[in-house]
């Protein structure tokens, strides 16, 4: 009795092993035990797909790839298992799009409006991959590429070459100057300070009263200069009334200055005398006779 | 001569252990002789180990859905919790602590068993009354082991990936949708034939060699004992060993 017990017990149990090995696999292979219908669609090689990856419509998961095959034509024919009564409007594009930052892809159908759907064994319409991982894989590549070689460049510029060295040296040289400018600038505040020092000083000994008495006596001297400049003018205005009068020919002036007559007997006058002179000079016992006794 | 003797024991005792194979495989044939003895080793093998099976599984499932999840930086899906749950059970959790908790409960039993029937002469009054020893002790446990070892296997990848299932959804902010699709993400079939041939060398494994130190104890319980801790030690390193042996033959077809 206790023999037949373990049989049973026995092939209960490895009966219950081999059927939950074989439902587990057929489970995660196929997306459940439903078993759902297929469809077909070809990918370039190099999508990336691999069995098991979701299909989704818009977003929404609807099924897996079950089979992935290699073509001659350069193309993979994928049957993708749609789980459920799922619906896929027909003419919808499959497209292999990227699933999440390690390089997986899933295949997503944009559904369109239309009234007929796809139904078991129909290859679907492929739409254009999108830029994948891959892709951007590559881009950053490139890029790390051109990072590499600037870096290589400037490794070889600022390194090799002693472009560090120099850039080092210039700004060195440039510190110098800096500090020589502060130097100066430095002097130069100083001397201001000083002067500036010396103009509060000169303007604070300055002594107002006297620049008072300075500016009274300014004041005087201008009006002085002011009586002296109206006596001028009216100076002025005698000596042109005296012109005038001269000029006119009335008085003993005016006769004087225009009578040629007159000119003319003074002017043999003064020739007389200064024979007169001459002659008294010659013979000045003529003139001059002296006696003292 | 010492030297040459301590310098050839490592020949000397992988050779014994090859003798001992020998004697299982030409045992194999006397079915009659085991036929019986194989269930009632299976059944406690195999059938009373399910308990602590689940256990240990149902704690690595937990675990490691908890350290993945907690593991993945901003960016990463989380269905990816459920692909490496998958993996991390199925291909390598599931088979080999399967295998080093057995070795606990179901290797030293081999070995205490067999070395307390050898040093209470029982294994020698079985060659008296013509009986094959290792066709009646031996070979029985071996086919039992190598049986029930997948089987505790299945249940424990089984038990793992249920219970990693439900502390993700259960436990952290992961969706059932994230994990299933995870969990089915680059499946192949041969990841549950790796894991179940895994189980069958562990299986083997274990039975071997704590049934050879149990059948070789030396006299006394002090013997007895000594075999059983040694039989512990060698079979979880051979484990080890065959355990990275398997993973670098059989790894490369893994791919989904």
């Amino acid at each position: 009795m206790k023999k037949t017990r373990d049989d049973i017990l026995v092939g209960l149990v490895i009966v219950t092993g081999l059927v939950l090995a074989v439902v587990g696999s057929l489970w995660l292979a196929r997306g459940g035990l439903s078993k759902g219908y297929p469809l077909y669609a070809r990918f370039a090689w190099g999508a990336g797909l691999k069995t098991g990856a979701p299909v989704w419509v818009s977003g929404a998961t609807v099924g897996y790839v079950s089979d992935v095959n290699f073509e001659p034509d350069g193309t993979l024919l994928t049957e993708l298992r749609i789980t459920g009564s799922q619906p896929i409007p027909k003419q919808s594009p499959a497209t292999v799009v990227p699933n999440g930052i390690f390089g997986d892809v899933a295949v997503n159908f944009t559904p369109l409006r239309a009234g007929a759907k796809y139904v078991t064994g129909d290859t679907v319409v492929s739409g254009a991959p999108t830029a994948g991982i891959a892709q951007l894989t590559a881009k950053a590549d490139s890029i790390t590429t051109s990072v590499t070689a600037l870096t290589s460049a400037m490794n070889k510029e600022l390194i090799a070459n002693g472009g560090l060295a120099d850039l080092r040296s210039s700004l060195a040289g440039t510190n110098k100057l800096i500090a020589q400018l502060s130097a100066i600038a430095a002097t130069q505040s100083t001397q201001l300070s000083a002067t500036m020092a010396s103009l509060r000083r000169a303007t604070s000994a300055v002594d107002s009263a006297k620049i008072d008495s300075t500016l009274s006596n300014l004041r005087a001297a201008s009006g002085n200069m002011t009586s002296l400049t109206r006596s001028l003018d009216s100076t002025g205005h005698a000596l042109n009334q005296i012109v005038a009068k001269v000029d006119s020919g009335n008085g003993s002036a005016a006769k004087l200055v225009n009578d040629p007559a007159l000119y003319n007997d003074v002017h043999a006058l003064l020739g007389r005398m200064d024979s007169l002179v001459a002659d008294i000079k010659k013979n000045p016992k003529r003139y001059i006779n002296v006696k003292v006794f | 001569m010492r030297i040459i003797d301590k310098a050839s024991g490592p020949f000397s005792r992988i050779g014994e252990r090859g003798y001992f194979a020998a004697d299982i495989v030409r045992a194999l044939p006397e079915w009659r002789t085991y036929g019986g003895e194989t269930i009632r080793q299976m059944r406690n093998i195999g059938v009373d180990s399910i308990p602590l099976t689940i256990i240990v599984a149902a704690f690595i499932g937990a675990v490691t859905a908890f350290q993945t999840r907690y593991q993945l930086f901003g960016g990463v899906q989380l269905s990816v919790v459920g692909l490496i749950s998958r993996q991390s059970i199925i291909l390598e959790l599931g088979p080999l602590l399967t295998a080093l908790v057995l070795t606990g409960r179901v290797g030293a039993r081999i070995t205490a068993e067999l070395g307390t029937m050898r040093v209470t002469e029982q294994i020698d009054a079985l060659e008296t009354l013509a009986y094959d020893p290792i066709a009646y002790l031996v070979v029985p446990r071996i086919i039992a082991a190598i049986l029930m070892l997948p089987i505790l296997t299945v249940f424990a990848d089984s038990v793992g990936v249920g219970t990693a299932f439900l502390t993700s959804i259960l436990a952290t902010d992961i969706l059932p949708s994230d994990f299933m699709a995870g969990l089915q993400l680059a499946f192949a079939p041969f990841q549950i034939v790796y894991s179940l041939i895994k189980g069958t060398v562990f299986g083997a494994a274990i039975a071997f060699f704590c049934s050879y130190e149990g059948y070789n104890a030396d006299a006394g319980a002090e013997g007895v004992g000594r075999s059983t801790a040694t039989a512990v030690v060698i079979t979880s390193v051979a484990i080890l060993i065959l355990d990275a042996l398997t993973a670098a033959l059989l790894a490369p077809y893994l791919q989904g």
